[in-house]
């Protein structure tokens, strides 16, 4: 095995093909960082922009109430007087925002669909809340060119294109001959040239990826390891796919399209079997059908509401707080909440409905992804990069916690007819993003990656078996 | 000769086995994604009907209101779907359903399938449009990457020459040779799809004309895909050399172009974020007109104004409401705001629209992409037909609830109630999508750049073949 191995080793570095898949996979790798990059800037850039803005906003509050405390301004309308608790709470939202995870820029993920910052306020229910980003469909739809991208899509075709022929090449030009009348195993030969290949295409892979995210500036560190570990598992899985296809001893062109059949299959055709069945299966009823629950419920309430404040006042705040006779200066805010309670509690089993079904077709798509070594490794691209529903999912959670909070903090407080002072403006809630509630499932991806690179060596060995049974003659 | 050449090639096909699991695995997909879109469509249609009919009864029934309260209250449009969209689903997925139209603000589409579905999804779904445009490529590519290729190797192309076949006949039976099995694989589907959709329950419009273009364009993309097939086949001097890199075209053209293509427009032209958007919109609605703030500069310089043009000292001396006249002009003067940034989105859609026309020159598959959905009314364009459509409906409801209000109460009258005459009096929502004539127009350039790829492809495979070496 050692001698064939060199031999392939000293052929493959003299063959100009692997400058040229070297140059061509660095430029496409760096090229996809480089992307991934520009997005994760503009991502923390409107971020930072959001907070600071909301930071003046929230230091302009905190002098205004100063200074009106102390008597220094003359007080503005009442509906614009910071120091009333529901125009605090409504105008000096903060920030709750979803910063970007260091390998953020490795996959793009889910992150085109969803906004990273969203302004909780006092009022407005927090299903309410919008969460999709601004975009353009159209490319949405054609996703983005990313180191994910590079990886599952393009390297099994590289790989493919790199081995395709590593025994069919030898039968056609003559060589095999010369080479089974060696005392060496078949079996053992080709297998000696596959790892040579897969060492080379992986030295090329590693290098790629850790020179572009240098490039990138990203850190270098375990997560990292987590994501070469499983491309690497990756690729050998379609090299041991290769090599299976070729010890069936057919011609080049059978073999080329035998493997690009399996490629079909593997990365698009179970990709979106598992994904339809999960719709089919679990599917999140109908959103249209929401919307008409959630009027009927506010319809409902309103009709009750009606007995206690006139239907109008409440699209007028500047009305009712003129008309403000009863002793609680919030008495209109504190019925609103009443009614927003009410409704929420009317179409709470409604809504849930919708994230339950969520949750069953990520579990469904969770216990199938083992079908596809493609699906597991976007799974685990995006759990790295932070970027995956599960994440956005639990963003969501947050600033709806966050947002009960808030409201929470208010509230009380308007029930006790309190203004907002200077000292309670440091006991405010504050929000910072964690991932640490999202679980992540890189071991058993890796563990999935390498059953599957078992799989087609144990039906190597079988395929093997048979031609030695049947003799390999045809060579 | 041409037949004979055609004939020859077509027997070899069907003869090989290679070509008949593929092809009946290709057709087996495509029919069953017809089935799977069918199914899908007409539960999507139920539901717009059932909430449609559910939305228009919520605000015929909302008892006694004042107006500008029901204004307020709103309703929603709900995106209609088109026979259509159940072969190409375009951008359906990633753009949203319902708009809720409501006095002051204009929204966005919300709940958009894509947020309902998991990661996975970006994988795409098994829709006929997937199979239309990745995997029959794919399918011509496996299919005739050796058709010249093979001839060298086995030396036949040799015998050929030497008994004085032209090169381009050679080509063009091989060509034929190539192209039909492929329609044999989609004339079926065409024909299902005609049954379908002119058997739909109110299928609204379903033109036979559109989806004939439709089939029509997907004949001339995969002849483009043939001809490149058979250009690459005849440059190389092995199978495998040609199939690889016909296998790299083909992940060029549908895969990456596309990619790379939305990059480069994002780089070049991007959208404000939601929150920017939003705030530029706060931001030029706060020095405005509002209705709601009838103490702002702008508004006292209407009072003024409308006050001199009545002739009277204040304003409950005016003959109407004003504080319903006041909220129309707001109104009106937000729905200027709203249509400028919109406006401008439409603006940066059109030049990122540009850019994937250009990067069309790598890739047969984008302008393929775009006319598919066009036809389909299911591109970006169709959506924001419906978004202008619903805007103006918005403007038209809030505008008869301010007009009642200024015309049947007096000033200050806030207890003033209409009733449902006056919700009746609004006509529901009715799209009627852009005619085809309109479409057609504004994909125009996409139809002359596949053009472009059909004649220059035919051009340059006339070219080699005719001085095709043996060697």
């Amino acid at each position: 095995m050692f001698t064939p191995a060199r031999y392939e080793w000293i052929l493959l570095l003299r063959d100009r093909w692997i400058t040229i898949l070297f140059i061509l996979f660095f430029c496409v790798t760096l090229f996809a960082v480089l992307n991934g990059q520009e997005k994760v800037i503009e991502r923390k850039t409107s971020i930072t922009k959001v907070k600071e803005e909301a930071q003046l906003a929230e230091l302009k509050y905190a002098n205004d109430i100063d200074s009106l405390s102390r008597g220094l301004k003359t007080a503005p309308e009442p509906w614009l007087d910071p120091r009333s608790l529901s125009v605090y709470g409504q105008r000096a939202g903060r920030v709750v925002a979803m910063d970007a995870q260091p390998l953020a820029l490795i996959s793009t993920g889910q992150s085109d669909l969803y906004t990273h910052t969203v302004k909780p306020k006092l009022y407005g229910e927090a299903n309410a809340l919008g969460f999709s980003e601004l975009s353009n469909p159209v490319q949405l739809m054609f996703g983005s060119f990313d180191l994910a991208f590079v990886c599952i899509y393009l390297l099994p075709l590289l790989v493919l294109a790199f081995s395709y022929n590593l025994l069919s090449a030898d039968k056609e030009s003559g060589v095999l001959r010369l080479t089974i009348s060696q005392p060496i195993s078949l079996y053992k030969w080709l297998f000696g040239k596959l790892v040579v290949r897969f060492v080379v295409l992986a030295a090329i892979i590693v290098t790629s990826i850790v020179i572009s995210l240098l490039f990138a500036d990203a850190a270098i560190g375990g997560e990292v390891g987590k994501l070469l570990l499983l491309v690497l598992a990756y690729t050998f899985f379609w090299f041991s796919v290769a090599f299976l296809v070729n010890l069936f001893g057919a011609s080049s062109g059978t073999n080329a399209i035998a493997l690009v059949s399996v490629w079909v299959v593997l990365v698009l055709l179970i990709p979106s079997f598992i994904s339809q069945s999960a719709n089919t299966l679990y599917p999140v009823p109908s959103r249209i059908n929401m919307i008409h629950e959630y009027r009927v419920a506010e319809a409902e309430s309103n009709k009750k509401a009606s007995e206690l404040l006139d239907g109008y006042l409440r699209d007028h705040p500047e009305l009712a707080s003129k008309d403000s006779t009863s002793k609680n200066q919030y008495s209109f805010w504190l019925k609103y909440f009443a009614s927003v309670e009410v409704i929420q509690a009317a179409v709470e089993p409604v809504v849930s409905v919708y994230d339950e079904a969520l949750e069953e077709q990520q579990q469904w798509v969770s216990q199938w992804r083992v079908l596809s070594p493609a699906v597991l490794l976007q799974n685990s691209f995006n759990e790295l990069a932070g970027t995956s529903t599960a994440h956005y999912q639990a963003f969501r959670k947050q600033v709806v916690t966050f947002s009960e909070a808030w409201r929470s903090f208010f509230i009380p407080r308007m029930f006790r007819n309190e203004s907002m002072k200077p000292e309670a403006l440091k006991s405010l809630p504050q929000h910072t993003y964690t991932v640490t509630d999202v679980s992540t499932h890189f071991i058993t991806d890796f563990i999935g990656m390498l059953v599957f690179v078992a799989i087609a060596l144990s039906g190597s060995l079988l395929v093997h078996r048979r031609f030695v049974d049947t003799g390999l003659t045809t060579a | 000769m041409i037949t004979l050449i055609a004939k020859k090639e077509l027997k070899e096909t069907f003869r090989d086995g290679r070509f008949r699991i593929t092809a009946i695995i290709v057709f087996a997909l495509l029919i069953a994604s017809v089935f799977v879109s069918k199914s899908y469509y007409e539960s999507i249609n139920a539901q717009h009907e059932a909430a449609r009919n559910n939305a228009r009864n919520i605000w015929e029934g909302q008892g006694k209101k004042n107006p500008h309260s029901a204004a307020h209250y709103g309703t929603y449009a709900f995106k209609p779907k088109y026979p259509m969209a159940l072969i190409d689903n375009g951008v359906d997925k990633y753009a949203g359903v319902s708009i809720y139209l409501e006095a002051h603000a204009r929204n966005q589409a919300q709940y958009m399938a894509a947020q309902d579905q998991t990661a996975l999804a970006r994988f795409g779904d098994l829709t006929p449009d997937f199979i239309l445009l990745f995997i029959i490529p794919l399918f011509i590519i496996l299919n005739g990457f050796h058709a010249f290729t093979r001839e060298r190797e086995s030396g036949t192309l040799k015998l050929l020459q030497s008994q004085g076949v032209p090169g381009w006949k050679l080509a063009l039976g091989k060509w034929l040779g190539l192209f039909v099995p492929v329609i044999l694989i989609v004339l079926p589907v065409y024909v299902l799809a005609i049954l379908f959709l002119s058997n739909l329950n109110n299928y609204g419009e379903f033109s036979l004309a559109a989806l004939t273009g439709l089939f029509v364009i997907y004949l001339v993309y995969y002849a483009v895909f043939a001809n490149l097939t058979l250009l690459v086949s005849s440059l190389f001097k092995k199978s495998s050399l040609a199939f690889v890199a016909l296998l790299a075209l083909w992940m060029v053209a549908c895969l990456a172009t596309p990619k790379l293509s939305t990059n480069l427009a994002q780089k070049l032209y991007s959208y404000p974020t939601q929150l920017e958007f939003e705030e530029q919109i706060a931001k030029a609605k706060s020095s405005g007109l509002n209705g709601h703030e009838p103490w702002s500069d702008a508004a006292k310089k209407l009072e003024a104004e409308t006050l001199k043009q009545y002739g009277v000292d204040s304003i409950s001396q005016l003959p109407f409401n004003w504080d319903g006249f006041l909220m129309q002009k707001g109104e009106e003067h937000e729905a200027q705001i709203y249509f400028e940034h919109y406006d401008l989105l439409k603006k940066t859609n059109a030049k990122q629209s540009q850019v994937y026309q250009y990067t069309s020159v790598l890739s047969p598959f984008l302008p393929t992409r775009f006319l598919s959905m066009a036809l389909c009314r299911t591109d970006y364009n169709s959506h924001w037909a419906f978004a202008d459509a619903a805007e103006k409906y918005r403007l038209l409801l809030v505008g008869k609830m301010n007009g009642d209000m200024v015309d049947n109460s007096k000033t200050g009258d806030w207890d003033y109630l209409a009733d449902e005459k006056l919700w009746e009096s609004v006509p529901g929502f009715e799209y009627q999508p852009p005619a085809y004539a309109a479409v057609i127009a504004a994909n125009q350039s996409n139809f002359a750049t596949l053009m472009a790829w059909l004649v220059v492809s035919f051009g340059l495979l006339y070219i080699v073949v005719s001085k095709i070496k043996v060697n």
